[in-house]
């Protein structure tokens, strides 16, 4: 009996915890200036996505505007093109104080957005951008937003550094 | 002269270009647009491959374009037709290298030539600060013009510019410098 306990004990938090390794992990990471206070967060995918199915269902799903919905077609084929195109930076801005670049790197868009107080690094593999963008008729859905996620594990998704020195991390594991 | 010549590069950049190179791979290019404005330290770079400008056309909504094809109808205070300037381009295209128009006014001089298999576009202000480069390959505007009645190829035109490599257009005024060009580079 104590040895059914004991693998039991044992078997029910790695099954856990290998599930949620194989969904995925969501981890923020905020850490205040000046040895102030870091909060680490971590959100299963798999939670996050079983609470979404909680909301209701009216507020569970955006309508875009008809204008917006006739250009997803042209987006889809856009990013379709973007990722099977060669690296490289698409746009680069440059004014005094402010720098703002577009690169594709591999399968992923690297935002950077400097002002020089600010610094603001996005990462998005395009295959998420592809999976959240609604097919023509359907609605866009957060639920499946999260779950798109999964397409960007092992990626920084959201870094940035604040003016007085915080730092907030969004990582996918 | 600012916002016209931005607008006429603009709209050149879908539709227009130069041969310096030509024949070169199409799937490999990109295109690239450089706004400068030097009196606000303001660099604006926008490089895109032209298999991502095609997808988009491809993909464009049926509002703006039907099948590659866009209807402008009749254009301008002097009611100028698609139909109109394609009778017009099929009898300037057959005489050969000539200076087809010169405008001279007070503030700028406009030229409009063959010159090869290019059609030129000039606009020069007398003091020199002030030009505008457009120089369009002849198989490109024939391929603009293959629409019916009131309707642009685009998607023809398009196909076309995929295969030229260098300048399309060159604005340069007080304030501001634009160049739209197509070269293999990122």
């Amino acid at each position: 009996m104590l040895k059914m306990v004991l693998i039991g004990a044992v078997a029910v938090p790695a099954i856990a915890a290998g599930s949620v390794a194989a969904t995925g992990v969501v981890v923020v990471d905020v850490k205040e200036p000046r040895g102030g206070q870091h909060i680490v967060v971590p959100v299963p995918l798999a939670l996050a996505q079983v609470a979404a199915a909680f909301v209701p269902e009216d507020k569970m799903h955006l309508r875009l505007p008809r204008e917006a919905e006739q250009y997803m077609p042209v987006a889809r084929q856009v990013l379709s093109a973007l990722a099977d195109a060669e690296d490289g930076e698409l746009v680069r801005v440059e004014e005094p104080g402010k720098k703002v670049s577009i690169r594709k790197e591999g399968g992923v868009l690297r935002v950077s957005v400097d002002d020089g107080a600010e610094h603001v690094k996005v990462q998005v593999p395009i295959s998420l951008a592809l999976s959240v963008l609604p097919e023509p008729g359907s609605r866009f859905s957060p639920s499946d937003a999260v779950w798109a996620l999964q397409h960007a594990r092992l990626t920084e998704v959201v870094n940035v550094q604040g003016r007085d020195g915080e730092q907030v991390t969004v990582t996918v594991y | 002269m600012r916002v016209r010549t931005l607008g006429l590069a603009g709209v050149s950049a879908l539709m227009l270009a130069a041969p310096v190179r030509s024949e070169a791979p199409a799937s490999r290019a990109w295109i690239h647009v450089r706004v400068e404005e030097p009196s606000r330290q303001s660099k604006v770079s926008v490089n895109l491959p032209i298999s991502v400008v095609d997808a988009a056309l491809q993909a464009a909504p049926e509002k703006i374009m039907s099948n590659g094809h866009i209807h402008l109808g009749r254009v301008g205070r002097h009611d100028l037709s698609v139909s109109d300037l394609r009778k017009a381009w099929n009898e300037m295209k057959a005489t050969g290298d000539a200076e087809f128009a010169t405008v001279e006014e007070d503030d700028q001089t406009v030229r409009v030539a063959r010159a090869g298999n290019l059609m030129l576009i000039h606009v020069d202000k007398p003091s020199g600060k002030e030009s505008v480069r457009v120089e369009v390959p002849i198989e490109v505007v024939d391929a603009l013009f293959s629409g019916q009645g009131e309707e642009l190829n685009l998607r023809a035109g398009f196909a076309e510019l995929q295969k030229r490599r260098g300048d399309i257009v060159r604005v340069k005024d007080d304030h501001s410098t634009v160049r739209i060009w197509i070269d293999e580079g990122k």
